[in-house]
């Protein structure tokens, strides 16, 4: 049966091009089963919703940061949190002074500042030619400092509308409809020729460069297409906190950089899916709500701090497994072999 | 662009000794120009012990950014030894046990981040962070069966750890800035004159050509990192003697300091270049520099943001990497 062997084949082809996708799935089904168990109340309209809007802002700024961390090299982008974090005070404090509160506004003001802040770190990654991780960690310095100096002390109320997100009841509310929007600009966003230069130019820059890819150009556009995500993350972050805070957000950072590596993204560039990060998002976010279901008391925060680094190094240790055993240099594999190998 | 690749071949390692040595110069002369009463020998002793504290704890920093890594568990683990010491001492463990305790276990935290991150050297930002993050949080909540609000720890800190971080000692300077000297002398002379320093140089330098050198690259890169976390718990624990309380988040300056200081002396991030006498360098301009702008009454806000500001020229002279046009 030639069909089905060829069938077969197809389909353990695939399989093998998705193993990045493996821990995060996994982990996914079991947080979500005991989320349930659990959670009573999350399978209900009123409990998705409460998902929805407590899930978007990790989710979008895990997204965000996985167009960065193609591009490379040493794309972890640390500045996301302290970036959401201006964009939050900016929505609630500065815009409103400016008369700045429609929605259209406000989505034009707070995409545009992701945008800013974006392609200035990129400016400086191309003309330093200095790796992201180093410049971003100046950016998170910069940028959290500033927003302490802009914002003492947390306070003010964010627009009316956006306000009404982090209490939303109904499941098809404005929140889905964003994060409907944005998965479906991402889907976009990564079939241009841009997006495939950008993977080409993160997994190897020599080879980019060789076949007449434009670096600078290429690099700028990866970072306008973070900033945009930047920003929708931004309001989803202000609609679930519905006012300002200068250092809330900052946590974000570990949270996003923990969900891309979660979702099977390679740091050292050209390798990151949308999927991927979008399911180590949820991840993230089922982490803590599985753990806010336990009575820990003053301790809750305490353990997702634990929850979150130790899941992160253990997916580190299975992806380096799997990269391993995909090579055929993992025990697994010799021991299936019968051990002639070696 | 050229002139810049030229300033930089100028910058070998006496020229970046003694353009840190000039930048503090520098730095001082403003200081006493413009700061009231910083030419003071109060104010001298402070800024020293204050230094202490920082050059303590990036020791361990700068040995990893010679291997060509970075450690951003440092910060956590200070917190940790922070508040671990004030609890084992409270639960009626002797202070010198206790503190031999807390260095085992901070020897083995970091020893993990190195094992682990010794086969994926690229991810050994993200290693460093969750391992600390995780064990930050593992130790608060260990220690929470003591009294804990907002991570403060309350208890009674020994006398003679109190003395160490004194300004009134009988020598001029506190006993502290001292441990800081003699554990300086001991890197430096570990990185110069042993076997084991020079193969962390030849690791930083080509990690290729190391390995067919013989030196036991996967071996040293653990111990690196093991020792980093070992000298970031000694400083935790001398900055308990200097706060005079637990609070776990009194690391958290040091999570981007430590790296600031070995990037402003002039220890390349990629390894192979620099050494601890510079980094020294880096630790007192960096101080210096703290305390002019607390002395032009900035918040500590303000002064953060102008730090990261300053991170970008120094990485711009050391860091960059060459065009891929010059790498094919």
């Amino acid at each position: 049966m030639p069909e089905l062997s060829r069938a077969t084949s197809a389909a353990k082809s695939f399989a093998r091009r998705q193993t990045s996708l493996v821990t995060p799935t996994v982990l996914f089904a079991i947080l979500f089963i005991l989320a349930a168990i659990r959670g009573a109340g999350l399978l209900t309209a009123n409990g998705v919703d409460g998902a929805l809007i407590g899930a978007a802002p990790v989710l979008l700024a895990t997204l965000a940061i996985t167009t960065v961390a193609i591009a490379g090299p040493a794309g972890v982008d640390l500045s996301i949190g302290p970036a959401m974090t201006l964009i939050n005070i900016e929505i609630v404090i500065e815009l409103p002074k400016a008369g700045i509160t429609g929605p259209i506004a406000v989505f034009a003001c707070a995409i545009g500042l992701g945008i800013a802040l974006q392609v200035l770190m990129g400016l400086i990654i191309a003309f330093l030619r200095v790796s992201t991780v180093v410049v971003s960690l100046a950016l998170y310095l910069i940028l959290d400092g500033f927003n302490t100096v802009l914002l003492p002390e947390p306070g003010g109320s964010a627009p009316g509308w956006l306000a009404n997100w982090g209490s939303e009841t109904r499941l098809m509310s404005p929140v889905l409809y964003t994060l409907i929007g944005s998965f479906v600009l991402w889907t976009l966003i990564s079939r241009t020729t841009l997006f495939r230069n950008i993977r080409l130019m993160g997994a190897d820059a020599r080879t980019a460069y060789a076949s007449g890819v434009r670096l600078i150009p290429t690099r700028i556009g990866a970072h306008v297409i973070t900033g945009v995500f930047v920003g929708l993350a931004s309001i989803m972050y202000t609609g679930l906190l519905g006012s300002a805070d200068p250092t809330a957000g900052t946590s974000y950072t570990l949270s996003a950089v923990t969900a891309l590596i979660l979702g099977g993204a390679s740091l050292a560039g050209g390798r990151a899916k949308g999927l991927g990060a979008v399911l180590g998002a949820m991840d993230i976010w089922l982490i803590s709500y599985v753990l806010g279901t336990f009575n820990f008391g003053l301790n809750a925060s305490y353990w997702v701090e634990v929850a979150t680094g130790g899941v992160l190094v253990v997916a580190l240790l299975v992806g380096a497994f799997l990269a391993n055993e995909h090579l055929g240099h993992g025990w697994a594999g010799r021991m299936l072999r019968g051990n002639r190998s070696h | 662009m050229e002139i810049l690749a030229k300033v930089r071949g100028l910058l070998s390692e006496q020229g970046r000794a003694a353009l840190a040595g000039v930048v503090l110069f520098v730095l001082v002369i403003i200081g006493v120009v413009t700061v009231n009463g910083f030419w003071s020998l109060v104010n001298l002793r402070a800024t020293l012990l204050i230094a202490s504290f920082l050059g303590i704890a990036t020791i361990g920093q700068c040995l990893c950014a010679l291997v060509g890594g970075l450690d951003l568990s440092i910060a956590f683990v200070v917190g940790a030894a922070n508040i671990g010491l004030l609890r084992l001492v409270n639960g009626g463990i002797p202070s010198g046990f206790a503190i031999v305790i807390i260095l085992l276990v901070a020897a083995a935290v970091g020893g993990v981040s190195g094992a682990i991150s010794s086969h994926q050297r690229g991810q050994t930002l993200v290693v460093t962070l969750g391992v600390g993050t995780a064990v930050l949080g593992l130790v608060q909540i260990l220690v929470s069966s003591a009294s804990v609000s907002g991570g403060t720890v309350e208890g009674t800190v020994p006398g003679w750890l109190q003395g160490l971080t004194s300004l009134n000692s009988p020598i001029f300077v506190a006993p502290c800035v001292v441990v800081w000297l003699v554990l300086a002398a001991l890197t430096i002379v570990f990185l110069r004159r042993t076997w084991v320093g020079r193969g962390l140089y030849a690791m930083g330098g080509n990690q290729r050509a190391a390995e067919r050198a013989l030196v036991p690259t996967r071996t040293l890169w653990v111990v690196v990192f093991s020792l980093s976390a070992v000298t970031a718990a000694a400083a935790g624990m001398i900055l308990l003697g200097y706060t005079g309380g637990g609070y776990s988040g009194v690391g958290d300056p040091y999570l981007f300091t430590t790296i600031a200081a070995v990037l402003i002396g002039g220890t390349s991030l990629v390894g192979g270049r620099g050494g601890y006498g510079l980094t020294v360098l880096g630790v007192l301009i960096l101080t210096v520099l703290q305390t002019i702008l607390s002395g032009f009454s900035l918040s500590a806000a303000a002064q953060e943001a102008i730090l990261g500001l300053l991170i970008l020229p120094l990485v711009a002279l050391y860091v960059r990497s060459p065009h891929p046009r010059m790498q094919i």
